[in-house]
């Protein structure tokens, strides 16, 4: 936004004085009449704000603990806190091939009773104290987020700690987190949208663990024992793979002393180790899986990068500007305001630790959807080829510095952010660099990483295609 | 983004007694001359303001036959007015970084926007323009039909289990309004006219059915100033009234429905409630009953069912109001594997007997303690505030009543949600839903 315009053109001041001519010779009635055929000049309306652009202090400080260390986020505006908390390499993925559903079912268990509370006493606890904990699963890792009233920080502590070192693990629990998983696994087939996520990652990472279901193997999930489940708890649960995010009501000196109670318990080390690098690029092939549904729906890939890679800045803009501004990407614009063929289309940039892509979808009635797959690949390969305009970056340049403070309105995210930063390895200091890092990409560079990362058209997983069901 | 929130409105309005806390928000209220409520709410942690702009006005307002028009209309409210034209609107709020959506409801539709401080301005004028000056032409509009066509077969058709979501509902409403889906079916849609769309414009979206909600980093002098600056020269305009929906029936009702690609049986009961202005006083004794019998993985169904006798995977119960129809108490379960329906359906039935009998004022008073432990929370994050307040406010709750929830629901007594229990269990008209996948065995 141009907040401060020294210019004004030769043209403000005439249609200032034209204005200014109409008025004196019309009279009074003219104002309104003007007025209400004038444009919304949102620039002037800013400019002439009662609300200025406020600073916020984004300061996040490193916490050290003995071996163990974390980032935090000082606010001191509610009685709350919040600790995200993530194992690195204890995700699906990493289950034994033999074992797919290990960690999920650990991830499950962790809650259902630990030390000398039962699972209903357990929960009971967190529920009448407010205190909020929460483990899940990724392909790569186990996260959890702890949240509760400052005033009860004893509590969520004793919580965290039993969940984390003395997990009950009764079989009991053990049958009914079995039971539980099964039946997702059961009816994940009645969701076209999940069958086709599904087919998605067998199509896309064929023959890497990113394949499997993340819900595990139904014969697998079978016959996993308390003892498993013990063992991959001991090995993956340990400092060497941790990574802490700590907001809230608390003191550097408080949450140092919370970081050590909380995971200085764990296993120094244990045994986790990277997956096999994935480098994928699309054969501008195409998959059909065959479904009775009311739309085709289709997940697209291509090759990504990492984000510590120097063309990351020049790509996330150019996706940005393509397919991830909601409303105003080019995607959106065309495909669904213009033509109407769609309720949504989007790209993406993903992050997984062992492979990054540009990922997308729709979904489109039958009789829309090759039209709204043919359009989207043109408008890829255009981008390709001609990149984006200067008012386009422009643009999107703004929309991301103006919403920066947005990731602030909550707690828990912060403390995401404060992992997602230590985990991609961007630094204490990113929130004060970010904004330097989207104005200082040069048109130049995001048309060089359009030219190639939008060279070729990305592979399709469809699903509901009723032309494969006829053949 | 856009699609998540437009796509999941009906579920969002559902849950959301259970997930968005209330508690006491530094809120005020004031109501401008042309009619406009403002509700101001208090949160300085950070240079963000959300603003919402909520309408009287749902798909329960819409005339016989013209189903999704208030759906339709939310689409073209994005689509300009003489003094922005077509694609600005999403323009300006990209370029201004304000993350901007809208939903409908069965009682009302809702537009807003989270942003930076600094924008506030510009989305209040955009926003009060939109209130009086909509305007969009035929291809605009021939694109949103066809969108929001695409969006019922996505959001709802795509789920193989939409069937029966839909035949429950129109069992359970009957001849309301709120028998029909918010989309409209697929007919209603195609058939909407431009015209159509612009009567209900005229007819409901007016400063006088109005709720501005602005929350966050903002002072209610300057929220006075700036709301009087944008929205005070919109005049007021008489608007139709709703006809509360309320019917006395007496009904028992099953439906069983076998469905291609369901893989997983289901079972739900819905009991039909007054509307909540006839038990104003009860309705805390319904929540505070839902939370007990089906609250989460600590509540007396779960335990009994989930984990003791092990007849289901899951089970829940809920509560919910509409504004102008009776509200509905809600039961579900999701049977154990080789656990029959019928067999389910008698360990409902007595588990949920066996729960009311247990019942004691202790652990009525761990149920309220539960509900009420995380309302610090409420007040982290500013768009919270003002989804729970405004969506109390425009179901009729007073500014007053919305900021005691934590008092109302500590009040509940142990006679109160007994006699709530007789009133759901015994006396309300039920609709009992099951659902099997196709070739299942019939259950009875």
């Amino acid at each position: 936004m141009i907040r401060h315009p020294k210019h004004k053109g030769v043209f403000y001041y005439l249609s200032r004085i034209t204005v200014v001519a109409v008025l004196v010779f019309l009279g009074f009635k003219i104002p309104s009449f003007y007025k209400s055929f004038e444009r919304i000049d949102v620039e002037k309306i800013l400019d002439k704000s009662v609300l200025k652009d406020k600073k916020l202090a984004v300061k996040v400080q490193k916490l050290q603990a003995g071996k163990l260390s974390a980032y935090f986020f000082e606010e001191h505006s509610n009685p709350i806190v919040s600790v995200s908390f993530l194992f690195e390499n204890a995700g699906t993925a990493h289950d034994d091939e033999h074992k797919q559903g290990l960690a999920r079912l650990a991830a499950m268990l962790l809650t259902e009773g630990a030390g000398e509370w039962d699972s209903q006493t357990f929960n009971s606890l967190a529920e009448e104290n407010g205190v909020k904990l929460s483990f899940a699963v990724s392909a790569d890792d186990l996260s959890g987020t702890l949240a509760f009233p400052a005033a009860n920080a004893a509590v969520a502590e004793q919580l965290l700690v039993s969940a984390l070192t003395a997990p009950r693990l009764e079989d009991s629990y053990l049958q009914l987190a079995k039971q539980q998983l099964l039946t997702a696994l059961q009816k994940q087939n009645e969701n076209p949208q999940q069958v086709l996520n599904n087919k998605f990652k067998e199509n896309i990472f064929a023959g890497h663990p990113y394949a499997r279901n993340a819900l595990g193997k139904a014969e697998d999930i079978a016959a996993l024992t308390t003892d498993e489940i013990r063992k991959y708890l001991q090995d993956n649960l340990t400092q060497e793979n941790l990574i802490v995010g700590i907001t809230g009501d608390l003191t550097k000196e408080q949450a140092e002393v919370l970081l050590q109670r909380l995971f200085g318990g764990l296993a120094v080390s244990g045994k986790t180790a990277a997956l096999p690098e994935i480098d994928f690029s699309a054969q501008e092939a195409e998959y059909d899986i065959p479904r009775e549904s009311a739309q085709v729906m289709t997940r697209l890939a291509a090759k990504g990068t990492r984000r510590d890679n120097v063309d990351f800045y020049p790509l996330y803009l150019a996706n940005y500007i393509f397919g991830e501004s909601g409303l105003s990407s080019r995607l959106s614009k065309n495909i669904r305001e213009e033509k109407g063929l769609t309720y949504g289309v989007y790209t993406y940039l993903s992050f997984q630790n062992a492979a990054v892509l540009i990922e997308g979808g729709f979904s489109a009635t039958p009789e829309n959807f090759a039209e709204a797959k043919e359009m989207l690949k043109t408008e890829w390969l255009r981008l390709g080829q001609e990149g984006v305009t200067e008012a386009e970056l422009a643009e999107a340049k703004k929309s991301l510095l103006n919403s920066f403070y947005l990731r602030f309105a909550n707690i828990d995210e912060i403390s995401n952010m404060l992992v997602s930063m230590q985990k991609y390895k961007l630094g204490e200091d990113f929130l004060d660099k970010r904004n330097d890092y989207i104005r200082e990409v040069q048109l130049r560079e995001v048309n060089a990483a359009a030219r190639k990362y939008f060279r070729t058209i990305p592979d399709f997983v469809n699903i509901g295609n009723k032309k494969v069901e006829e053949k | 983004m856009k699609n998540n929130l437009l796509k999941s409105v009906f579920f969002v309005l559902l849950l959301f007694p259970l997930t968005a806390a209330a508690g006491l928000f530094k809120a005020e209220e004031f109501t401008l001359d042309n009619g406009l409520r403002v509700v101001v709410i208090e949160n300085h942690k950070a240079p963000l303001i959300k603003q919402m702009v909520w309408y009287k006005a749902g798909a329960v307002d819409e005339r016989r036959g013209k189903g999704g028009c208030a759906h339709l209309l939310e689409h073209l409210m994005f689509r300009g007015t003489p003094k922005v034209k077509d694609g600005e609107f999403n323009r300006i709020m990209n370029e201004n970084g304000a993350d901007s959506n809208a939903f409908t409801s069965y009682d009302m539709t809702v537009y807003h926007q989270f942003a930076d401080i600094s924008r506030l301005e510009a989305l209040m004028a955009l926003e009060a323009d939109r209130m009086q000056n909509l305007q969009f032409d035929e291809k605009a509009f021939s694109a949103e039909q066809k969108i929001v066509f695409q969006e019922r077969k996505q959001v709802v058709e795509n789920n193989p289990s939409a069937p029966f979501s839909e035949r429950l509902r129109l069992l359970l409403w009957g001849n309301s309004p709120y028998a029909r889906p918010v989309t409209g079916f697929s007919d209603d849609i195609t058939g909407l006219t431009a015209a159509d769309v612009r009567d209900f414009y005229d007819r409901y979206y007016a400063p006088n059915n109005a709720l501005l909600i602005l929350a966050g980093d903002i002072d209610v002098p300057t929220a006075k100033e700036l709301a009087q600056k944008y929205y005070g020269g919109i005049a007021a305009k008489e608007v139709y009234h709703r006809v509360t929906n309320n019917t006395a029936e007496n009904f028992e009702e099953k439906l069983q429905m076998k469905l291609p690609l369901i893989t997983t049986p289901k079972l739900v009961e819905n009991y039909k409630l007054p509307i909540y202005t006839a038990v104003k006083g009860s309705i805390y004794d319904y929540m505070v009953l839902a939370e007990y019998l089906g609250g989460g993985q600590t509540s007396a169904l779960y335990q009994e069912m989930v984990v003791q006798a092990k007849t289901a995977v899951s089970v829940s119960a809920d509560y919910h109001f509409t504004a102008a129809g009776n509200s509905v108490f809600s039961l579900s379960a999701v049977p154990a594997q080789g656990v029959p329906m019928v067999s389910l359906m008698i360990a409902l039935r007595e588990a949920r007997a066996q729960a009311l009998k247990n019942l004691t004022a202790e652990k009525l008073e761990k149920v309220k303690k539960k509900m009420v432990a995380d309302l610090v929370f409420a007040n982290d994050n500013p768009e919270d505030a003002a989804y729970w307040l405004g969506y109390m406010l425009i179901n009729g709750f007073s500014l007053e009543e919305a900021q005691n929830y934590a008092d109302k629901i500590k009040a509940v007594t142990l006679d109160g949600i007994l006699k709530a229990a007789q009133e759901v269990f015994l006396a309300a008209p039920v609709v009992e839903g099951i659902l099997l996948p196709e070739g299942e065995v019939e259950s009875d």
